[in-house]
């Protein structure tokens, strides 16, 4: 990728396609942020920002996979270049299910804000946000820099996103032992706290691609797996 | 690739410059071209595929009179530059050619020196008064054609010395050299090697800034990649022209799209 095309209207538009992924990581990356926040603050306004924004990023994936079958059907990319239009549509979709995810955050801040608050939930989902989207961050700085070291850093992170979901996890149990009430509230934060650990297994395959755009193939080996609450005990 | 800016040489036009309308060809008792409407658009790179003798080239010809050398054929319909008819009697052909360019399939140098070959066009149209005037001309028409640097050392020595690519380039810069509006070309890489083949394509797409240029090919992929509007011909007929991006991804008739996907020739 260092060097330009004959033809310079091939770079412009393979150009163009990865500037739209950016501008959609960008979103989403700042929704997942403000999601975390409403709920830490209760601001029902800026959980419907939120869910109101999910449109553009729905709209940007759109317009990425039309402008990539564009690019196929126009410039028969070939080697680098189709894996580039490749990991585009790859990434923007787990971009996309990445703004679902927000959305969904923000939807049940709405319904949390009518029940009772669960001592320090709201601040360790917020850690945990922080700290997927900075993974997320990183995994698309990579893309842009064919960073492959960071990209297997980004991977590795994903452990440590798995286990603050499972401190978490013990966390609401916890609350919920504790007291019944706390059933309801803890079952919504159970859920968003699980769909921010989804949007770190997202970073991750965009950190895959990474991989693969740059050296042709998917890393082989399987990541280590340190979420234990589905297994017994 | 660290420069994420959208950066799309746009030169967005509604303008017509040539509008076609109605054009029937017939060579003697063939019906080679038929009921042809087509507006080719300003600073726009306007492609016509098809397969062979679906009138591509012929209705190429039209456009500036190219066909008037053929004794047997018979032009109909209209077809006017700048909403000029270029088919009026008072409308000298020669005069219309410098405005109407061509480049053709294989290179075709006259057997002169680099120079000549550029400088022809300017003379005989008088386009230049002193030789500083014609020297401006040579070396403009040149860069245009992404030649000068190979070229510049070397003014004096004949064009048919050139490899294929740079000949090719070669009659470009003659073709630009009587400053047209719009160039039209026949085919004009099926001779060329792909990295010269991709040189010209950047230079249809540079010159895209200050003409129309209007190009004939076998190719599909080359008019995916170097226009903004397709024309779709067979059988003599004007299937489809639209937008190239719809045209390669959407096609609206059933054989643009068998044509473009290989399933009939």
């Amino acid at each position: 990728m260092n060097s330009t095309h004959i033809l310079s209207a091939f770079d412009r538009d393979l150009e163009a396609v990865q500037a739209l992924v950016m501008r959609m990581g960008g979103l989403v990356e700042t929704a997942l942020l403000e999601a975390a926040e409403a709920l830490d603050a209760r601001d029902e306004e800026m959980a419907s920002r939120v869910r109101a924004g999910d449109k553009a990023i729905d709209a940007l994936e759109d317009q990425i996979n039309i402008e990539c079958a564009r690019l196929i059907a126009l410039r028969a990319p070939a080697a680098g270049d189709l894996r580039t239009v490749l990991t585009v549509m790859k990434i923007a979709a787990a971009l996309e299910r990445a703004g679902d995810y927000a959305k969904n955050l923000a939807k049940r801040t709405a319904v949390l804000s009518q029940m009772p608050q669960v001592m320090g939930a709201s601040g360790s989902i917020r850690r945990l946000a922080k700290a997927v989207v900075q993974m997320l961050n990183d995994a698309l700085d990579a893309y842009i820099r064919r960073d492959v070291k960071l990209a297997e850093d980004v991977r590795q992170r994903d452990r440590d996103i798995d286990q603050m979901y499972n401190s978490i996890f013990r966390e609401f149990l916890t609350h919920m032992m504790e007291d019944p009430r706390n059933i309801g509230p803890c079952m919504h934060l159970h859920f968003i706290a699980k769909n921010i650990e989804r949007v770190g297994d997202h970073a991750t395959s965009v950190a895959e691609q990474v991989i693969y755009l740059v050296t042709g193939s998917l890393p082989g080996e399987e990541r280590p797996k340190f979420d234990t609450t589905s297994a017994r005990g | 690739m660290d420069d994420m800016r959208i950066v799309e040489r746009t030169v967005n036009t509604k303008a017509s410059k040539i509008s076609a309308k109605g054009v029937q060809v017939h060579y003697g008792a063939t019906h080679a071209l038929k009921d042809v409407d087509v507006e080719i658009l300003e600073n726009t790179v306007t492609a016509f595929i098809g397969p062979s003798g679906c009138g591509k080239s012929t209705f190429l010809r039209c456009l500036n009179r190219m066909n008037d050398t053929i004794p047997s054929c018979r032009v109909d319909g209209s077809i006017t530059l700048d909403g000029e008819n270029i088919y009026d009697p008072r409308v000298d052909p020669v005069r219309l050619r410098a405005r109407v360019g061509m480049v053709f399939q294989k290179p075709n140098p006259f057997p002169k020196s680099i120079y000549d070959n550029v400088a022809y066009g300017p003379k005989i149209h008088g386009l230049a008064r002193t030789k500083a005037e014609l020297d401006e001309i040579v070396e403009t028409s040149l860069r245009k054609a992404a030649l000068w640097n190979e070229a510049k050392d070397r003014l004096a020595s004949p064009g048919t010395g050139l490899s294929g690519g740079q000949q090719q380039r070669l009659c470009i810069a003659r073709a630009i050299a009587t400053s047209p509006e719009v160039l039209l070309m026949d085919e004009p890489c099926s001779a060329l090697d792909p990295i010269a083949t991709a040189q010209v394509e950047e230079l249809i797409d540079e010159l895209r800034a200050s003409f129309s240029v209007v190009i004939v090919t076998h190719s599909m992929q080359q008019a995916a990649r170097v226009s903004q509007k397709t024309a779709f011909f067979h059988l003599g007929n004007l299937v489809e022209y639209g937008e190239t991006g719809q045209v390669f991804t959407t096609p609206q008739d059933p054989r643009t799209e068998a044509y473009i996907t290989g399933r009939i020739g």
